[in-house]
């Protein structure tokens, strides 16, 4: 039962890591449980830990995970849930889905050059949606670009999420202003707001509501918080240059 | 439509195929997600016409995209999170936030105030038209199931 709990903390854990929704790894958890036949099963899940105890006729074990860091990864949740689904089905023994998380660990990501093209393409594209011109669009494409370049090297030497915000806010709002003085582009607006698309925590803020929502109230406020912490750190990458360029932005 | 309307929802099909592969979402998935992007822009786009209430149309375009993020998830047999919050990126009050920054930045407060209120209720709007029909089906998908 032990080495069961373990293997199914593991799908938690990674559900949680991919982007999962709290109350979803809830429910997965309780629902495997369920099949298992345990007595009673207590799962508690905030954004950065999961505490599972299950009771068996005579024992209750309990586990505690802790998670770090967060990857969005749609693919990976999609064949979790899938695993989780077959689990309440089939009842597999724990070798057998560590041997299938070890499958799912395996799975395919895209080339990081792709993700470099999503940047500069995501960022060009809401440059016109936003109503920029076609040089304004360009600028702000090969800005993405960058700014893929910038977060790799930030992972890849300090690790710090909201420092690595702040630099590339700081970084696509001097590069667009240089822009603008070797007379590429007419404003600048256009082009941040372009490259702010790729940074801002959107999709977290957006996840935290509803989380509050629902009810997740430490969950949610914890990604709220988040968020709003991100939210400032682009702006302080902003207003860094903002304030050496004398305000004439 | 204008011209500018079209290019608007050109790129959110752009922005959501994009985000979907940073997501690392694949096949029937991130199409269903794009054109998710497509359907939340366009439908906005429409209703722009006829209603002048920002939130509300936020409102609306989130409800009816959840309700499509639904059925396909039941489709393609997935968890609709992922489809929904890829399709609703076009919607992210991206500009919005931008001239909060600025404004703070110029020490225009009234125009502060205004963005950052306004950047709150198109976030609170997205959220609600979601929650409301992600409790809706569940509650209507669990009955269609026990029969």
């Amino acid at each position: 039962m032990e080495k069961l709990l373990d293997s199914i903390m593991d799908i938690g854990e990674q559900m949680l890591i991919s982007g999962a929704e709290v109350h979803r790894v809830e429910d997965s958890i309780k629902r495997i449980f369920d099949a298992y036949g345990t007595k009673r099963t207590d799962v508690f899940i905030i954004t950065s830990s999961i505490v599972v105890t299950i009771h068996t006729d005579d024992k209750a074990y309990t586990q505690t995970r802790r998670i770090t860091e967060t990857s969005t990864d749609y693919e990976n949740l999609h064949k979790l849930n899938e695993l989780s689904r077959s689990i309440c089905k089939h009842k597999y023994s724990d070798n057998e889905i560590k041997k299938q998380l070890a499958e799912i660990a395996k799975c395919k990501k895209y080339p990081l050059w792709l993700e470099f093209i999503c940047y500069a393409v995501i960022s060009g594209a809401f440059t016109l949606f936003f109503g920029g011109g076609i040089t304004e669009s360009a600028v702000s494409f090969i800005i993405g670009a960058l700014v893929r370049f910038v977060i790799l090297l930030c992972d890849k030497t300090v690790k710090n999420k909201i420092f690595c915000k702040f630099v590339s806010a700081f970084i696509a709002t001097s590069l667009a202003f240089i822009a603008l003085r070797l007379d590429f582009i007419a404003t600048v607006d256009k082009v941040i707001i372009g490259n702010i698309m790729t940074l801002i925590p959107g999709i977290g803020l957006t996840t935290a509501l509803k989380d509050l929502l629902v009810g997740d109230s430490i969950a949610g406020l914890l990604r709220t918080i988040e968020a709003c912490i991100t939210a400032l750190a682009i702006a302080a990458g902003y207003f860094a240059v903002a304030f050496i360029t004398g305000g004439a932005i | 439509m204008t011209s500018s309307e079209l290019i608007q929802i050109a790129t959110s099909l752009i922005g959501s195929l994009c985000f979907g592969i940073l997501f690392n979402m694949r096949g029937k998935r991130l199409i269903a997600a794009a054109v998710g992007g497509l359907l939340s822009w366009g439908l906005f786009v429409v209703l722009s016409h006829f209603i002048l209430n920002e939130p509300i149309n936020y409102f609306i375009v989130a409800a009816v995209v959840s309700l499509y993020s639904e059925i396909m998830a039941r489709i393609l047999k997935t968890p609709a999170a992922p489809i929904v919050t890829t399709s609703l990126i076009p919607l992210i009050p991206g500009g919005s936030l931008y001239y909060t920054m600025s404004s703070a930045f110029e020490s225009n407060f009234t125009m502060f105030l205004e963005k950052a209120v306004s950047t709150l209720k198109l976030a609170c709007a997205l959220a609600l038209g979601i929650i409301v029909v992600t409790a809706i089906s569940q509650f209507l998908f669990k009955r269609v199931k026990q029969r």
